[in-house]
């Protein structure tokens, strides 16, 4: 680097320039600079469309064992407030951005996210062509990468990065988990967000939450709807859960490959048709899996807030917050039932077909009877959500606690308390009533002057 | 939901000429729905005003009526074709009250015309603030406190109950007009009594002052079936207290956290399903305060507008399109995403870059008027530039204005520079079309970035990546060139810094920095805008350039590539018209088996939608933008032709880097336009023209004058819209005018040329192909020699001159067109008095008549010009004999934006000052020149009083046009000097004294509304004369006038005309 060069960066804002560099398992080399942890952080590279929201991106646990690219270029430009974290600790591997920026403005903001990523042990890496490298993993999908500041040989890095481990058959809803059972009400939701969120619902309902992973966006949510949660590990066995005398139980998010959650999945095939059941994304996979659904792994995922996913029941299409790398297969879950499909006997390869006849399909399953896909994804026409017609209990692959992303689907959370009400209808709700019943947008509703 | 069969043919309202607050967009935004319609085999019926435009282009509907958009002539298509539907919400403000009109005086429903995209009671609650308030407040959704005020009493009232300073907003108004910010109570009452003339309810809003907040805009987009997305949010960066069309905006919002972003996602599609929004596009805009997250809608607008034509080019998201078919029935699912073409439109946009519009200003055209930004919008036109950083994006879109910057402030160019620290940093809190690079000065000077906030209020998110981008400037200043490695580059243009600003900041010219960086291997990449952040395969070809990229992602050229340069943002003397050339020859080159790459940076253009060429390149139009792009694409030709001005002056440049230029060589250009070479070329072809001379300051300038002669017209050389010209009448005269040009163009000489007072002045368009030359039409302007042409009323064919005057004119352009070597267009303008014609100005490329031309004759020019370009011949292309349509004549009439510039002099002259133009077509002279009255005023004189002065030239013809005056009904008042003349020829008229003689109550009357016509003819330059205050009253009252007895005849027989009920409606496709 020249001395003017030197000069001019040294007159920004930005820190003194560590360089890093991030490698991919196909050979691909990206060079930037360190703008976080310094160190050396091995997992598997996705990239998640959000334009916003990349603390709760960052924190969510999900992304356990994951290098995540955003896609938007300028990051960390409204700082860190930590209310908005989805988890104690970033559970993800390594951050990529093209630009980090050092002067976050706002008035929630409370330290930089440089700076809070330095001090979680965050690597990350900034100044590099994150849209070269999007295209380079959607064309070839997502695979293992190092994102290293200590390392500079990229034939070693690439050396390691083919020697890490995969994460297929990996089970880190483990390593996300809480270790013992905890209590989750109206008194841990967080006071900062009283400004624009509504005041929960009295409590009416006690539920246990299968901890994969959780967001704070869920359990929020689940509060906010009158739930008073009782958080438990991953691999808590169903007859404690239900010696809990739960209204319902919820089968949380979580990070990774399905298959290797086995203790979860197991549970939930005990719990079906013994209490309420509502999961999200992991959950949704676990309560798939307890059916004997195969689970197909996505070329590259779905991570973002911006995913159409259409309600067959409704027609209505909920603009949605998206974060997983395995889709169960409608498929897989039994034959059609003709009567409940509009007269159809075969399954179709693309579920969007199903939203242009108008039909929620119906298959009948080995365990657990009647189920129904109730939400496609209209990207890709993957399934999106089921309803067990015969047990109570429903579940979707996508966010309706959002965090980041819209909150069209927020009346999943109302359908979850009608469900365990023990209504029927318990999805058929005006999602855009529903989406408003959860936010505070003024201080005071009467602005005219007499 | 499938599109609906029930209907099969739609009326679309368009949005009529260009004014202030409603432009090119509506162009736009208008072609895309004509195109999705016809697409989806409804017959489209489309009215409008502004013959500009690419949606008046026959092509684009099945019938075209350029006709005044008022409630009667919209009625009299309606009653011709019977539209089963009329879709207003893409025509603007202007054509949603149109349709609102019709619709509660019972048109539609008398011929079952059925409003789609919106209802009546939808657009009552989004614009009247009342109802609005109550949705609100059904939501709970804050607006500032205020309240109505329908008197200035009232409003002082409320006032003393908000405290002051109050925003004050007339109802109805198009782009905030009238509206205002009151400090106290002087400019309450000034503002408050202004603004209940303008809104057509007699209503202004009285609220509390949320200045300083920040200001967010959401493009929202509904169905039917009560899908809702966000197109794209929008983030001002002037804060609150200015009118978002006159603030710099960034999208997407840069400072919301996820919580604060999705308040105001949920609470934007809570507001158009309260106000009822069925269909289609709007825009919801909130004030959010910065440091309590306190959020206020500010308004929505249940239209497409300037902001959603903005989130189009911003996202890839075609709103108008889109919007177009939700109102045919479609919902957002069953529409695709034309960028992916599998994924549908329903779903929210996400983008990988950021994008920078700033405003284009005209302010050194009305002087005198207060250039304070307020909530009333000013600017002309704006630019968008997209990078992948903020600082890059501002950079560029500061570089594009075309102000003469080459950036963020680096090139010391400014006023800034000279002012005193004390003034410079007092400066800040006001904002100014300068602020921003006030801004840069201030951080260059050592203010801090927090200082910066203190004084503008402007998010330190933007004052740190400002001081960033300047202490990278300042950093790099007074180093040499040779001593920048690649990395120094690499970060001077991550910083948003241009060629030019590092050959300023190295001490090195533009040439020799582009050189050096190509040397090192800096070279730009080219990104895609693709609606999804690169997640889908897209196909589009939309790009624009960033630095410091490991891949380019411009197709590898595989046929004749031809790459047209557009024209930049819209500003007086430059708008649509040039636009539509630019769109056409796309097309044309297209068809000719071009790839076509179109290079632009302005959001409102249809030359900017992603599917007009087969490549957009959204970049500046300098050298080093241009050239990056040339690089990248290896075009076989460009064009710099149809562009106007901007283009023009890179020809050049371009051709000295042996960029292969298509159609006339830029040599013949700089043959016609230097005086001297072509004064020679006109001495040696035997044709007349004003005598002329060159002067190079106030000596020479003195002594030319003597030599020729007064009056004489003084002007600059290479400005385009007559920036910097006047007629001069006496030494006194022409000293203050050669000190004004010098300023304007202080490397280039002044012109002085004989001023033919009394002449008439004529445009001629000519297609030449170096052997043939094709006269595309004669224009007789109707405002005396001296009023600019782009500011005077013109008739095709000319209404008074002979066939054998014409026939000299033709003869005369084919002359100058085969000696200049035009290979396309070439315009001439002649005046012609006492039956001699004169040249006095040859234009080698297109002019702003081309458009207006090509409808009234349906020639279209541009295209054909085009053609030449690529190699055609004129006898081959069968053009018609002779330009003119027997029995019709076509008018065309400029609209001027003094309404928004208190202050400044609305008299015309040889400054161009006009924003847009009309056509009128009927079948006499008198009565299409009445057509674009009422297509201007939306209404027609009926009778009242009209105030007559003419100057002592004019005296002897007054008496004529009075008579017939008073036969219309209209009774009299006149100065003096004019009442004896009126004596004399026995017409009764009423006097009142002169002004400056303080007896007249002229102007009182004026305001009063007691006057509905003036005539009044200056002569002379001084702005202190009575006739300043008589026009600036009559423009403030909106009253109808005229400035010559040319145009006061033409309205006379007009309103003549209008009276016997003579005014028929015909489409082009009959004509």
């Amino acid at each position: 680097m020249s001395k003017i060069a030197e000069e001019m960066r040294a007159a920004t804002s930005k820190p003194a320039a560590v360089p890093a560099l991030l490698v991919l398992e196909d050979g691909a080399v990206f060079a930037g600079t360190s703008c976080g942890a310094p160190g050396e952080a091995f997992g598997e590279i996705c990239f998640n469309t959000s334009l916003e929201g990349y603390l709760e991106i960052a924190t969510d646990p999900s992304y356990a064992g994951q290098i995540v690219v955003l896609t938007y270029p300028q990051v960390g430009n409204y700082g860190v407030n930590a209310d908005d974290a989805q988890a104690q600790h970033p559970a993800l591997r390594a951050l990529v951005v093209r630009d980090l920026c050092p002067t976050p403005s706002s008035w929630r903001s409370q330290e930089s996210l440089g700076d809070y990523l330095t001090r979680e042990g965050v690597v990350a890496i900034e100044g590099i062509d994150t849209r070269a490298l999007v295209r380079h993993i959607r064309d070839h999908g997502a695979q293992r990468a190092v994102v290293s500041t200590t390392d500079a040989d990229v034939a070693s890095l690439l050396e390691k990065v083919r020697r890490s481990p995969s994460l297929v058959g990996v089970n880190l809803a483990a390593d996300v988990s809480c270790d013992g059972a905890y209590s989750y009400t109206a008194a841990n939701l967080p006071a900062s967000h009283g400004f624009a969120l509504a005041a929960p619902a009295e409590p009416r309902f006690k539920v246990v939450v299968y901890h994969c992973g959780v967001k704070r966006s869920i359990l929020d949510g689940l509060v906010a709807s009158g739930c008073e949660l009782t958080v438990v590990p991953w691999d808590t066995p169903a007859e404690e859960v239900l010696a809990m005398g739960p209204d319902g139980v919820f089968l949380s998010n979580g990070p990774g490959d399905p298959e290797a959650v086995g203790e979860t999945y197991r549970q939930a095939e005990k719990l079906l048709g013994r209490v309420p059941l509502f999961g999200i994304c992991l959950g949704h996979q676990m309560m798939a899996k307890a059916a004997g659904a195969e689970i197909d792994k996505l070329k590259f995922g779905h991570h973002g807030g911006n995913h159409p996913v259409q309600n067959l029941l409704t027609g209505r299409v909920e603009v949605t917050a998206q974060n997983h790398g395995f889709c169960p297969c409608f498929q897989s879950l039994g034959a059609l039932v003709p009567e409940l499909s509009g007269g159809a006997t075969e399954h179709v390869e693309d579920l969007r077909e199903w939203g242009r006849r108008g039909i929620a399909p119906v298959v009948a399953n080995e365990r657990f009877g009647r189920i129904r896909l109730t939400h496609v994804n209209l990207d890709d026409g993957t399934a999106e959500g089921f309803a067990f017609l015969d047990v109570p209990a429903f579940s979707v692959q996508y966010h309706p606690e959002a965090a980041p992303g819209p909150t069209d689907a927020h009346y999943l959370f109302t359908a979850f308390a009608r469900l365990m009400e023990g209504r029927d209808d318990y999805l058929d709700i005006d999602i855009a009533t529903d989406r408003l019943s959860g936010w505070k947008f003024g201080s005071t509703a009467e602005g005219e002057v007499a | 939901m499938p599109k609906r069969e029930d209907i099969k043919s739609i009326l679309v309202i368009g949005s009529g000429p260009i004014v202030i607050g409603q432009a090119c967009e509506f162009d736009y935004s208008g072609a895309q729905a004509c195109k999705v319609l016809r697409e989806e085999g409804y017959r489209v019926i489309l009215v409008n005003s502004n013959p500009a435009t690419i949606m008046t282009d026959p092509e684009l509907a099945d019938a075209t009526y350029v006709e005044p958009i008022t409630p009667a002539f919209v009625e009299k298509v309606i009653a011709k074709e019977r539209p089963d539907a009329c879709l207003p919400t893409l025509g603007g403000q202007t054509g949603l009250n149109t349709a609102v009109e019709l619709a509660k005086s019972g048109v539609l429903e008398r011929y079952g015309v059925e409003l789609i995209g919106c209802d009546v009671d939808v657009i009552e609650r989004g614009e009247d603030r009342k109802l609005f308030n109550e949705c609100m407040a059904d939501l709970g959704i804050e607006v500032s406190r205020a309240g109505y005020a329908y008197s200035v009493e009232d409003a002082l009232a409320i006032a003393e109950e908000l405290g002051y300073p109050v925003v004050l907003r007339p109802s109805f108004t198009m782009g905030g007009a009238g509206g205002g910010i009151a400090r106290d109570v002087a400019e309450l009452v000034r503002i408050v009594s202004q603004g209940l003339e303008l809104s057509p309810a007699s209503e202004v809003l009285v609220e509390e002052s949320i200045e300083g907040w920040k200001e967010y805009e959401m493009e929202v987009m509904r169905d039917a079936a009560g899908n809702g997305i966000i197109v794209c949010s929008i983030e001002n960066l002037d804060p609150m207290g200015v009118h978002t069309g006159d603030s710099i905006t960034v999208a997407p919002a840069q400072t919301l956290t996820d919580l604060e972003y999705q308040r105001m996602r949920a609470a934007s599609l809570a507001v158009l399903e309260r106000v009822g929004v069925a269909t289609g596009g709007s825009n919801v805009q909130f004030a959010v305060h910065p440091e309590t997250g306190r959020m206020v809608i500010i308004e929505m607008n249940p239209r497409v507008s300037r902001s959603s034509a903005l989130a189009s080019k911003a996202t890839g998201f075609p709103i108008a399109k889109a919007a177009a078919r939700l109102a045919v029935g479609y919902t957002l699912d069953e529409i695709v995403n034309d960028m992916t073409g599998t994924t549908p439109a329903c779903f929210e946009p996400t983008i990988d870059y950021c994008v920078v519009k700033a405003p284009r200003f005209a302010f050194e055209k009305f002087q005198g008027a207060d250039d304070t930004l307020t909530t009333r919008m000013k600017a002309v036109g704006e630019v968008m530039a997209v990078g992948r950083t903020f600082e890059e994006s501002l950079g560029k879109a500061l570089r594009s204005l075309e102000t003469g910057r080459a950036g963020f402030g680096a090139d010391g160019k400014g006023e800034e520079t000279a002012l005193t620290d004390e003034e410079l940093f007092a400066a800040l809190s006001r904002p100014t079309a300068e602020r921003i690079f006030l801004a840069a000065e201030a951080l260059r000077r050592g203010m801090s970035a927090e200082e910066l906030h203190e004084r503008t209020a402007i998010d330190m998110f933007f004052c740190n990546r400002m001081a960033d981008m300047v202490a990278v400037q300042e950093a790099l200043r007074g180093c040499a060139l040779e001593d920048m490695d690649a990395e120094a580059f690499q970060i001077a243009k991550r910083y948003g810094l241009s060629d030019a600003e590092i050959a300023v900041l190295t001490g090195s010219d533009e040439r020799t920095v582009r050189a050096c960086r190509k040397i090192l291997g800096v070279r730009p990449a080219f990104k895609t805008v693709d609606t999804c952040a690169a997640e889908f395969p897209t196909k589009t070809a939309y790009h624009y350039k960033i630095y410091d990229a490991d891949e380019s992602e411009v197709a590898e050229k595989t046929r004749p590539r031809a790459l047209i340069l557009g024209a930049g943002p819209n500003r007086i003397g430059q708008g649509i018209e040039f636009d539509y050339c630019c769109v056409h020859a796309s097309y044309a080159l297209a068809d000719a088996g071009y790839e076509t790459i179109m290079v632009n940076c302005n959001p409102e253009t249809v030359s900017t939608d992603y599917d007009t060429s087969d490549m957009l390149f959204f970049e500046p139009l300098t050298y080093e933008d241009v050239m990056d792009v040339v690089d990248a694409t290896d075009p076989d030709g460009v064009v710099v032709t149809l562009g106007g001005q901007t283009p023009l002056k890179l020809a050049r440049a371009l051709e000295e880097a042996g960029v292969p230029i298509m159609g006339t060589s830029p040599d013949a250009i700089d043959l016609a336009e230097d005086r001297d070479r072509f004064a020679a070329l006109l001495d040696s072809l035997d044709i007349a023209y004003p005598r002329s001379a060159m002067a190079s300051g106030l000596e020479e300038a003195r002594s030319a004058a003597r030599e020729i002669g007064y009056p004489l017209l003084v002007r600059p050389s290479y400005v385009l819209g007559g920036r910097g010209m006047g007629i001069v009448y006496d030494d006194a005269g022409l000293a203050r005018y050669v000190a004004e040009a010098t300023a304007v163009s202080p490397d280039h000489p002044v012109y002085l040329d004989k001023f033919l007072e009394g002449a008439v002045e004529c445009d001629l368009d000519a297609l030449c192909d170096g052997e043939d030359v094709y006269i595309g039409g004669i224009l007789e302007h109707i405002e005396m020699a001296g009023i600019h042409s782009g500011d005077s009323a013109c008739c095709l064919p000319p209404f008074s001159l002979s066939a054998k005057v014409q026939d000299e004119m033709a003869s005369v352009a084919r002359k100058i067109a085969l000696a200049l070597g035009v290979r396309g267009l070439v315009n001439i303008q002649f005046a012609v008095k006492d039956g001699v014609v004169y040249v006095i100005e040859a234009n080698p490329r297109a002019s702003r008549t081309v458009p207006f031309i090509s409808k009234a004759t349906g020639v279209p020019l541009a295209k054909l010009a085009s053609r030449i370009m690529a190699g055609e011949k004129l006898a081959a292309l069968k053009l018609p004999e002779h330009f003119a349509k027997p029995g019709r004549y076509f008018v065309k009439e400029a609209v001027m934006p003094f309404g928004r510039f208190p202050g400044a002099d609305a008299l015309l002259g040889p400054e161009m000052r006009s924003t847009g133009e009309v056509m009128g077509i009927a079948e006499s002279f008198p009565a299409a020149y009445m057509k674009t009255q009422m297509a201007i005023d939306y209404a027609e004189p009926e009778g009242g009083m009209a105030f007559i002065s003419v100057n002592d030239q004019d005296k002897r013809a007054v008496a004529f046009i009075a008579r017939e005056l008073v036969r219309l009904g209209f009774s009299l008042l006149a100065t003096e000097g004019t009442a004896a003349v009126l004596r004399a020829s026995g017409v009764p008229c009423e006097v009142t004294g002169k002004i400056h003689e303080g007896k007249s109550s002229v102007v009182d009357a004026i305001a009063a509304g007691e006057i509905s016509l003036m005539i009044n003819t200056p002569l002379g330059v001084a702005t202190r004369d009575d006739g300043y205050e008589l026009r600036r009253a009559a423009v403030r009252h909106g009253i109808t006038y005229a400035t010559t007895l040319a145009a006061a005849q033409a309205l006379i027989a007009g309103m003549q005309a209008a009276r016997a009920g003579e005014l028929d409606v015909a489409p082009l496709q009959e004509l």
